[in-house]
């Protein structure tokens, strides 16, 4: 658990070197309810006695040589977050713990991840050393449980508890359990002031007086309840990296580099014989921030050739988007999504099927135009023409509706346009096909037609103003065939309206 | 001719094909005066699918995927139909259940759609590069003249490497340098009646003109009417259909008026 208490206003010097320079305290302020009140003071101001809700000419009085400004939000969240992507490169697992402060406190699981860093103990001081060395106020603390590591990090910054941390947070105020300000003042009122006060106590009771928050934050500290990280960034189940001496900028070394990842990543899938669906491409910046970019498979694939040119599909639409900033340092290709995947013999007298083929072609072409490109009808059990179809990404199969319709035998047409265009029509006789229409502004006359098929409206799907359709087949002089229908039978509606629905071949 | 001679000039023929990056087998298609020996032609070719007007797009688009069944092979499942978005919106989508009522399984065809013509172009030719695809069916409704020679020519020789059809499917009365091995002129044409009931509109008719290309037997000039039928392409018989071209090309004739005259009796 890493805790940030100045982050906003650290934050805010790194990014600009003439507060970097400064002599004189620095505070963050907005409004709010027409009030100038103070929302992030740094260190200095801090020391002299300054402090946040505060009214911003009091702090001024108190302060005249005050730097203030006012304070972003929306940038520095921003900001934040790609802080905290930023460690991924500690753990894979990085959550933000949005309780009780302004932008998140880091949360990393460092399960099975603290023996690379020589130790938890190194691992902190590692993690801490290098954000302090960056010149951000930072406390940490490691502990099994989530509730014990926050509340270490915040009152007894640096120490690592391994095992039952019921000792070690006895003597830490009632504050460290993640409770608001009421219920705080409140537990203090009755005298029970540090977490050790409520080991022994009545369960029941203090969930009756103090809510059952408090209970629960209690068992989440204690390891008792488990609670869950939030992984900011996608599940990795198997990843490779490299770290760059110095920092690279081309987008062609970064992809040259994924492509050696691919090909480790390869081979450690199949040692294991597992196949992916979704890789994903981590690069890190030296400024702390991190890109991703994300691609899926059709079928679990360990490919190193196709994944790298999955990536180069995708790079290729993103050259505008693409800012190295002042570099890469590092680059970790990941795989989710796994499922077993066997080797397969090359059989001398197999039917070449070409499925695989087509898969790896869906890939290429979903991972440079979208995967809403590359679509296939899936049936649906509806009888409504233009819900009987569902287009669907072909990369993400779902198996058809086994409740779908039986083919109708009655025609339907090559062409479906997406709505169905309204169209005049002459000479309507009732309960027959029209003589002719007007259709984008051109007259058709036609010859032929059959029908109606008849279509009544899904009564048990909510829709408004849906009616009974009378589809017909229309042909007309040249033999272009035109799929119309009447919405509404004569005398369900007053004045039954026509469309154009599709094209026959 | 010694029998020598015609095995030099098989081996010399095959030279040139490959020189020329295409099948040998191309100039053997003969035309033997039925419709399944027109179509289908070779695989590996590429093919324009020119009709006058947008509005045509259903027959385009029919004809098309007609010609392009018949090359659907277990090892080949797939029938790939491109668009972009914006004309998809302005012409339709293929529908499945339309498919299948036309006889295509509509499992086999997929849809691929590009916001941008070079996206498009990006992607017919990826798709023309696997050798799983049967047929690329490309749908150019817009954007006629980026689709020039060069690309024409890099379709050829990609189709003539993989051995898949690609079909561009163009629309309009002018004609642009390109590199395709067939153009076709395809037009709707009114169709024959079903059985017992002759205000009902038939199987889809075609008007088809091999407008570029050689078949040995088919003259170019020749205009075919096919019907589309569960089997596939079938020509009209002439002698059934006699009038109806003479109608087609004399439309203000007293012929033709006399015809729509004569509907009221028929209509009884």
């Amino acid at each position: 658990m890493l805790i940030l208490p100045r982050w906003a206003t650290d934050c805010l010097s790194r990014a600009d070197p003439a507060l970097a320079a400064r002599k004189h305290p620095f505070v963050l302020w907005e409004k709010q309810k027409g009030a100038m009140r103070l929302a992030e003071v740094d260190l200095h101001a801090a020391s002299l006695g300054l402090f946040a809700q505060q009214n911003l000419s009091d702090a001024r009085a108190l302060v005249p040589e005050l730097e203030a400004r006012e304070i972003d939000r929306a940038y520095l969240e921003q900001v934040f977050a790609d802080f905290a992507d930023w460690h991924s490169n500690a753990s894979p697992i990085v959550s933000v713990l949005m309780h009780r402060s302004a932008y998140g406190d880091l949360c990393l699981d460092i399960t099975g991840v603290a023996h690379l860093f020589g130790g938890e103990a190194a691992m902190l001081e590692k993690l801490t050393g290098r954000l302090r060395a960056l010149g951000y106020t930072v406390n940490g603390a490691i502990a099994g449980s989530i509730g014990a590591a926050w509340a270490l990090a915040r009152y007894a910054p640096g120490s690592i508890v391994e095992g039952e941390p019921d000792e070690a947070l006895a003597p830490l105020p009632v504050a460290g359990l993640r409770l608001d300000a009421d219920q705080v003042s409140g537990l203090e009122q009755m005298g029970l002031k540090t977490i050790g006060a409520l080991y022994g106590r009545d369960r029941r009771a203090l969930g009756a007086r103090f809510g059952k928050l408090l209970v629960m934050r209690l068992d989440e500290a204690l390891g008792q309840l488990e609670e869950r990280l939030v992984p900011r960034l996608p599940e990795i189940e198997r990843h490779a990296e490299r770290r760059f001496a110095e920092p690279i900028g081309l987008i062609d070394d970064v992809l040259m580099t994924a492509n050696d990842l691919a090909v480790r990543l390869a081979q450690q899938l199949e040692g294991e014989a597992l196949g992916a669906q979704a890789f994903h491409l981590f690069l890190y910046r030296v400024d702390h921030k991190v890109m991703s970019l994300s691609v899926n498979a059709a079928r679990a694939t360990r490919d190193a050739g196709h994944i790298g040119r999955l990536f180069a599909n995708r790079v290729e639409r993103l050259v505008g988007e693409y800012d190295p900033g002042f570099g890469i340092d590092m680059i970790r290709l990941a795989a989710s999504s796994l499922s077993p995947l066997a080797s397969t013999q090359v059989g001398a007298f197999d039917a070449h099927d070409g499925n695989g083929d087509l898969d790896r072609l869906y890939d290429r072409v979903a991972s440079r135009l979208g995967p809403l490109s590359v679509l296939r009808s899936r049936f649906v059990n509806s009888h409504i023409p233009e819900r009987a179809v569902k287009l669907e990404p072909v990369i993400a199969r779902m198996p058809d509706d086994p409740h779908a319709h039986a083919p109708v035998s009655a025609p339907r047409p090559i062409r479906l346009l997406p709505a169905p265009e309204p169209i005049e029509v002459s000479a309507e006789v009732p309960d027959g096909p029209p003589a002719g229409m007007t259709w984008r502004r051109v007259t058709y006359r036609f010859d032929k037609a059959s029908g109606p098929e008849r279509i009544a409206v899904e009564w048990w799907t909510p829709a408004e103003g849906e009616l009974t359709r009378d589809y017909y087949v229309a042909e007309d002089r040249d033999g272009r065939r035109y799929w119309i229908f009447r919405s509404g039978l004569y005398g369900e509606a007053a004045h039954p309206r026509w469309y154009l629905h599709g094209f026959f071949a | 001719m010694r029998p020598h001679d015609s095995t030099t000039i098989d081996r010399l023929r095959a030279q040139i094909a490959a020189l020329e990056k295409r099948p040998a087998l191309a100039e053997d298609a003969v035309f033997s005066g039925k419709a399944d020996d027109l179509l289908p032609v070779p695989a590996g070719m590429l093919h324009e699918v020119f009709t006058d007007e947008h509005r045509n797009s259903g027959a385009a688009l029919g004809f098309a995927l007609g010609a392009a069944r018949p090359l659907l092979k277990p090892e080949r499942p797939a029938i790939l139909v491109m668009q972009l978005s914006a004309d998809g919106r302005e012409m339709g989508v293929p529908y499945g259940p339309g498919l299948k009522s036309f006889g295509i399984d509509p499992g086999a065809v997929i849809l691929t759609r590009a916001e941008t013509v070079t996206e498009f172009l990006w992607a017919i030719e990826e798709a023309v590069a696997t050798t799983a695809v049967a047929a690329v069916i490309a749908d150019i409704a817009s954007h006629q003249h980026d689709i020039d020679f060069t690309v024409s020519r890099r379709l050829v020789l990609r189709a003539a490497a993989t051995g898949t059809s690609v079909f561009l499917t163009r629309y309009g009365t002018g004609r642009e340098a390109s590199a395709a091995k067939y153009r076709w002129k395809v037009l709707p044409t009114p169709s024959g009646s079903p059985p017992f009931d002759a205000r009902a509109p038939g199987p889809p008719r075609f008007a088809v003109t091999l407008e570029k290309g050689r078949i040995a037997g088919f003259s170019a000039d020749w205009s075919l009417l096919m019907d589309w039928t569960a089997d596939g392409f079938a020509l009209v018989e002439h002698s059934r259909e006699d009038s109806q071209p003479a109608h087609r090309a004399a439309p203000l004739s007293g012929a033709d008026s006399a015809a729509l005259g004569d509907r009221l009796p028929l209509a009884g």
